[in-house]
């Protein structure tokens, strides 16, 4: 039963981390159809920069900047790679350029931060808190209760602010959300700012428990991406239950079943809800008129 | 006729002409030797440090006035530690590669060298296969050669030092799932069942795992009093790192990876006392290793070498190559497989004093008697033991039985 817990515990923080990557996901393709595929990497990105701004000025004065630094880079993908491509009205370039983007700011960052993976100082304790005979880092609390804490700060600030009501009616309909005065395209190029700020301070929050480095991020952009198709791309609770599903069936199986099989309920699944779900778990199914 | 032989004459005269100024030419070109590893990457450290070793000894060979007349120059590939990548590598023109730090790259680009009769020294990568791919009678001839300990004398060590000396019964086995790890898993099950002892259980990780909880508790679970592993440095970190996590903390022995800087970095207090085999550690033990450390944290301005294993042998194995190819008196492949195969100097190496290292049958210049071990203290690796001390003072040559 410790040992159950134990596992569940550990697939929840492994979980929500994904859940935040996918949430980013979901913010783009929310208003633009299209993702960032360099999602791994803005989180790299965000993880990096705050291990720079850490050792200034600590964990708490960093974290305002590692947001800046996010909504700057985010801007920066849309604006070279995807506005590009929209306005060709390219189907797929944006697809290329997220990718080759991603690609440059691994490079780059190998070249700024070296290529050995560093370690990310700990702003709170290591030492393991336990509760009922299950241990948990303190750090790996502050992930879930960050990550939570986050999202619910984007969803209320998409719900009550002017500008949020814009970007929510961007995504219900660009071209009427256009008709009515919005700056749509300003709505796409803030919504990967704000996609890129989620997973740079996603970055930041994992960082202390996992070594960082330029690759870190392609392992965790791609099983989030599975979560956010498992979860669906326009549901919010989607995303984290989908990545509570993914943390906790990958501890599981590797407990019960074998190691060696960790990521394949979760890829199995995903295949499953693609079969008979499309849209998610949690997806709205629309009707594409043409 | 006559008319006919003097235009042959002046023919031949300016064939003969040319091709004495195309080998004038080529005597002045530079001997291109290849390096091959990962220079980006979580094996980055690594193929850095054995890079820098490499040019380390071609900068001391240039500097004395280079090779059969000629100046050495590396042809430096990042292998991204990718298989795929590692065979591009290969299609480059040179005299020799020295390289490899990944079991996987090795094993896909070493068929490319063999078919182009191409020396390639392994010099970091481990994989008991790498060497024995192309062994005769199924080839003609192995051009593939190695100066670094293998997997089966690492994991037969390992298995030792955790058994003999360490008195551990109940091993949980963690490996990697590359080659590297799954190789090394096998190597490591075969030496336990030399001693007629199983391991409790065997778990896998990937690399980039975030978490290693499951395959922890399973080893707890399974009553395991210590951890052997074989994987590379961000995720031994995570298993130390998970360990103190979990409030489980049972002794960790594994693969020389356990000494890289991204393993005790990572790891910090959690990774101290983990325990490796390794052929070379960072202290001036012999004046050559002295003058080795001395050059190189000159030559690149550091204090801890980020690999020291694999800045040693990558300086060891130009040495030995060079010594072929002078041997030789060509760099010509064959003739340098012949060289090396019989070498007939002495190389006086940082690792060791390599004595007739290979034969046509055996490609492994490092033997079970050479590495000692050493333990994570203080952020570095020390000896394990006053004995593993008193051991590496002494160059250990290769054994005339493997």
């Amino acid at each position: 039963m410790e040992i159950l817990a134990q596992l569940v515990v550990s697939g929840i923080a492994v979980g929500m981390i994904y859940a935040v990557i996918a949430f980013g996901y979901q913010l783009t393709f929310a208003t633009s159809r299209t993702l960032n595929f360099g999602q791994g990497e803005a989180l790299m990105l965000g993880a990096l920069v705050g291990l720079s701004l850490t050792q200034w000025l600590g964990f708490v004065f960093m974290l305002p900047l590692v947001i800046l630094f996010g909504l700057f880079q985010g801007a920066v993908v849309e604006w070279l790679g995807v506005r590009q491509s929209m306005r060709a009205k390219s189907e797929f370039g944006w697809i290329m350029a997220t990718i080759a983007l991603g690609i440059i700011f691994r490079n780059l960052a190998e070249n700024i931060w070296g290529r050995d993976e560093l370690k990310f100082p700990s702003p709170l304790p290591e030492e393991p808190i336990s509760f009922f005979g299950v241990n948990m880092l303190p750090m790996e609390v502050a992930v879930v209760v960050g990550a939570l804490a986050m999202m619910l700060a984007v969803e209320l600030f998409n719900r009550r602010s002017i500008y949020g009501k814009a970007v929510v009616a961007a995504s219900a309909d660009r071209d009427a959300a256009g008709l009515m005065g919005i700056n749509t395209s300003l709505v796409i190029t803030f919504s990967y700012a704000l996609s890129s700020a989620t997973a740079a301070v996603a970055g930041v929050l994992v960082g202390p428990l996992k070594p960082v480095g330029a690759t870190m991020g392609a392992v965790l952009g791609l099983k989030a991406f599975a979560v956010a198709i498992i979860g669906g791309l326009s549901s919010g609770f989607g995303v984290i239950v989908g990545g509570l599903i993914l943390g906790i069936v990958e501890k599981l199986t590797g407990f019960y079943i074998d190691s060696g099989y960790q990521d394949v309920p979760g890829l199995l699944l995903l295949l499953l809800v693609l079969a008979f779900k499309p849209a998610g778990l949690f997806g709205k199914t629309a009707i594409k008129k043409v | 006729m006559s008319r006919n032989a003097s235009w042959t004459a002046l023919a031949v005269a300016t064939l003969l002409g040319s091709t004495a100024l195309a080998s004038g030419a080529f005597a002045a070109d530079p001997i291109k030797i290849g390096v091959s590893g990962p220079f980006t990457g979580g094996s980055a450290s690594m193929g850095v440090s054995m890079r820098d070793g490499v040019k380390l000894a071609v900068d001391e060979i240039n500097k004395a006035g280079g090779l059969l007349g000629r100046q050495l120059v590396t042809v430096e590939r990042d292998d991204e530690a990718k298989n795929e990548v590692g065979v591009q590598v290969s299609k480059e023109h040179v005299v020799a590669t020295v390289g490899f730090a990944n079991t996987g790259v090795a094993l896909a680009s070493t068929r490319f060298y063999e078919e182009a009769e191409i020396p390639v020294f392994d010099n970091v990568a481990t994989g008991t296969a790498v060497t024995k791919q192309f062994l005769p009678p199924d080839y003609e001839n192995n051009y593939v050669f190695r100066n670094a300990a293998n997997d089966s004398i690492q994991a037969g060590m390992i298995v030792d030092q955790a058994v003999d000396k360490q008195h551990f019964s109940k091993f949980a086995i963690l490996a990697d799932s590359t080659n590297y790890g799954q190789l090394g898993r096998q190597d490591l099950e075969a030496a336990l069942a030399k001693k007629n002892l199983k391991p409790v259980t065997e778990e896998k990780f990937n690399i980039g795992d975030v978490d290693m909880t499951a395959q922890l508790l399973k080893a707890k679970a399974a009553g395991a009093d210590s951890i052997l592993t074989y994987g590379i440095g961000p995720e031994l970190a995570q298993i130390a790192n998970g360990m103190s996590k979990l409030g489980w903390k049972v002794p960790i022995v594994g693969s020389w990876t356990l000494s890289m800087s991204t393993f005790i970095d990572n790891a910090g207090a959690n990774g101290e006392g983990a325990v490796m085999p390794e052929t070379f550690i960072q202290v001036g033990t012999t004046p050559k290793r002295k003058a080795f450390i001395e050059a190189y944290q000159k030559a690149y301005n550091i204090d801890r070498i980020s690999s020291p294993v694999s800045a040693a042998q990558g300086y060891d194995s130009v040495y030995l190559l060079a010594a072929a190819i002078t041997q030789a008196g060509t760099t010509d492949g064959p003739k340098v497989r012949e060289a090396l195969e019989d070498l007939k100097t002495k190389v006086d190496g940082v690792v060791t004093t390599y004595d007739h290292p290979f034969t046509t049958t055996d490609h492994e210049a490092i033997s079970k008697n050479i590495p000692v071990f050493g333990i994570v203290k203080g952020g570095r690796v020390a000896f394990w033991s006053k004995d593993d001390e008193a051991a590496a003072t002494q160059v250990r040559v290769k054994g005339a039985v493997n």
